[in-house]
């Protein structure tokens, strides 16, 4: 309900909000505000957002359903998001993303059970040089292999 | 005005036309989908691709405006080339399940497919599944499969109903139409997403599978739900009388006028046509006591006229009553008032109406019939029915089957039993048919010639759809045969053998009508 949201939040997204014109223009940096504190943008979401930009929920669904970078469930502690894309599949992205959903027991858009790791893939992170590539909430892994995302995994049991 | 070429042809066309509006306000038609008139350009679904003499690539009709001296093409080999390609992305992902959509023959993806497309399926891999039945709205279907994405249905609950209930979901290969969770489109308006749906992707379950549209036949009429008389197409099957247990209308639709309804109906019209075909009367019977004797409606007229007569005769003027109601033409009204008021001094000229509902801020009006307008512009002097002045006639003709709303049964039955004569001329079945002497079925709106005048003062004629059958009487006819029994003024009303010529007989004496 959208008065658990905190109240830093609402400040942060009043002080976004003036930035802008029209309150619905600040859409996208409010639904980032809310994604890092909440975690994923679910329906309820959603209906806070559109409540507080004065904008019909099914405005914000479809932004939200447009860039992949908005999270509409829950996920785990650790969001590893693997990349799939030309370079780094050329560099043996393919076997490692094998190797991850191996090892965390999940396949892709799933979650552990003990809820600390979902996996995803996304396309190009921006970041060939390094292929392949990962990343881990917001931090990069580059120049992977099977070892490194042992280690990777280690530390961040 | 700038002059343009299309085709070759000079025109000259008004500024801020785009391309497309141009042509085809000079008969040259150009395929399109995500354009409609109601709306800005969209240039999303590239069909209205046309060569500009000067330019390297085609441009959007839709979307480019006319300059002066513009060089358009829209039949040359790159223009129909483009089309087809058009059409065979959009068909790359289509299910082509036309034999099963009720979209088919009225279809714009099937009908540029024959006129453009016409090209073998290139395509081998496996189609995207899509849902197929999504519930949109209250009477609406979402076939995703079928969808092209023009978004004429999310543009029309943006800008129109302003519900902006539905929107484009996903991106790339994944975009569909959604709405949010469960909240189904309803409003008032939301039939109209069904007819502007250029394909069969968004289909109404009152009219999913009843029938294919190529046996209808579709005839222009007013809607007489409410006083705003929209535009309207009546999609009948023409060979089935109102007596088989069959409809006759399958479907109504906006048809456009921009002074009226724009390209839009409500709900309440649109789905509201069984009164057409169901609780009809459709005998004329003569009860006395028990019996009930059939009559034909020139007997009938005989009758009432001598009832009439003895009346007058005796000076009985003030002891004879009339019910109307605004549901009746102008033309109707004016008769009612040259005969009984001016031809025979009848002063009781009551008004029974259908009980008024709520408007909406857009077509719909609170006021529930469709001629009020009209009733004041003629200037009937109408009361409302008291029981008590109706007790005390000797003879009421009862246009409408609307007195026995609103009273109490016991009430009015107690009235009407000390009238001696007592005729109702109704399209329906009511309360009122068991205390009456006649029962006279008369058509509706969609069954007769004449005009109605809006809530804006808007007199719109219109001919009869569907035809009328069984053993009545129009109204107007039922006057004017009433007349000239009673012989009121002779020259006057023999000439008035039609609608129109009681129209103009109305324009020539009523300036409003002018
Ligand atoms: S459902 Fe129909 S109107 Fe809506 S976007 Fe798809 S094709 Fe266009
Ligand atoms: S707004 Fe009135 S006239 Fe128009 S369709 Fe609805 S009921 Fe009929
Ligand atoms: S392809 Fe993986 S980071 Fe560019
Ligand atoms: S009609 Fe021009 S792009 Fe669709």
């Amino acid at each position: 309900m959208s008065s658990e949201y905190s109240s830093s939040l609402r400040r942060k997204i009043d002080e976004v909000v003036a930035r802008y014109p029209k309150k619905g223009a600040a859409l996208l940096p409010v639904l980032h505000l809310v994604q890092r504190e909440v975690g994923c943008i679910s329906p309820e979401e959603e209906r806070f957002v559109a409540q507080v930009l004065g904008l019909k929920p099914m405005k914000v669904r479809e932004v939200v359903t447009f860039y992949t970078m908005f999270l509409r469930r829950p996920v785990g502690k650790y969001y590893l998001q693997a990349c799939s894309n030309l370079s780094c599949s050329l560099l043996g992205a393919g076997p490692l993303l094998d190797y991850l959903q191996q090892k965390l027991g999940i396949g892709i858009g799933e979650t552990t059970a003990d809820g600390r790791f979902t996996l995803s893939t996304v396309e190009c992170l921006g970041a060939c040089e390094q292929a392949p590539c990962l990343m881990v909430n917001f931090d990069y892994h580059g120049q992977l292999d099977r070892e490194k995302i042992d280690r990777i995994l280690e530390s961040l049991e | 005005m700038p002059k343009i070429f299309i085709d070759d042809r000079a025109v000259e066309v008004a500024e801020g036309l785009t391309l497309l509006q141009a042509a085809e306000s000079v008969g040259i038609p150009i395929p399109h989908f995500c354009y409609h008139p109601a709306f800005p350009p969209e240039g999303s679904c590239r069909m209205c691709l046309v060569e500009i003499e000067g330019l390297p690539k085609l441009e959007l009709a839709c979307s480019t405006v006319v300059k002066e001296g513009l060089r358009v093409r829209t039949m040359s080999p790159k223009v129909v080339e483009a089309r087809k390609s058009v059409l065979e992305f959009l068909l790359a992902e289509h299910p082509l399940d036309c034999p099963i959509c009720d979209k088919a023959g009225e279809c714009k993806l099937q009908d540029y497919f024959e006129e453009y497309g016409l090209f073998k399926s290139q395509f081998k891999e496996a189609k995207e599944k899509r849902e197929k039945k999504f519930k949109l709205g209250r009477n609406l279907i979402l076939d995703r499969e079928r969808c092209i994405l023009c978004t004429r249905c999310v543009r029309f609950l943006n800008e129109i109903t302003k519900t902006e209930d539905a929107g484009i979901l996903n991106r790339g290969i994944h975009s569909e139409v959604g709405i949010f969770e469960s909240e189904f489109i309803d409003n008032n308006y939301s039939g109209n997403l069904a007819q502007i749906c250029p394909v069969g992707a968004i289909t109404d379950t009152d009219f999913r599978f009843k029938t294919r549209v190529w046996f209808l036949e579709s005839r222009e009429s007013i809607c007489p739900l409410c006083s705003r008389g929209c535009n309207i197409i009546m999609d009948s099957h023409a060979g089935y009388p109102r007596t088989l247990p069959t409809r006759r209308v399958y479907r109504v639709r906006a048809r456009q006028n921009l002074d009226v309804n724009f390209h839009w109906i409500c709900d309440y019209g649109r789905y509201g046509y069984a009164y057409l075909d169901e609780g009809r009367e459709d005998r004329l019977v003569w009860k006395k006591g028990d019996r009930e004797t059939r009559l034909s409606w020139d007997k009938a007229a005989q009758i009432l006229s001598e009832k009439i007569r003895s009346l007058v005769h005796l000076r009985k003027n003030s002891r004879i009553g009339i019910v109307l109601h605004t549901n009746l033409t102008n033309e109707e009204l004016f008769l009612a008032d040259r005969v009984f008021r001016k031809g025979l001094g009848v002063e009781k000229l009551f008004l029974a109406d259908p009980p008024p509902g709520k408007g909406d801020e857009f077509l719909l009006t609170a006021d529930r019939t469709a001629n009020r307008r009209g009733l004041q512009e003629v200037g009937l002097p109408v009361q409302a029915p008291d029981l008590k002045a109706l007790s005390g006639l000797d003879l009421l003709l009862i246009f409408g089957h609307y007195l026995a709303a609103g009273t109490s049964p016991s009430d009015l039955k107690n009235a009407l039993e000390k009238v001696e004569t007592k005729a109702l001329f109704a399209s329906h079945k009511s309360g009122l048919d068991g205390l009456v002497d006649f029962v006279i079925p008369v058509p509706v709106i969609a069954e007769k010639n004449g005009s109605l005048t809006n809530i804006d003062g808007r007199v719109q004629p219109f001919v009869a759809g569907l035809s009328f059958a069984g053993d009545g009487i129009a109204e107007w006819r039922a006057l004017l045969d009433l007349a000239r029994e009673l012989k009121v003024e002779h020259k006057y009303f023999s000439r008035l053998a039609s609608p129109e010529a009681i129209y103009r007989a109305l324009r020539k004496e009523i300036p409003f009508f002018k």
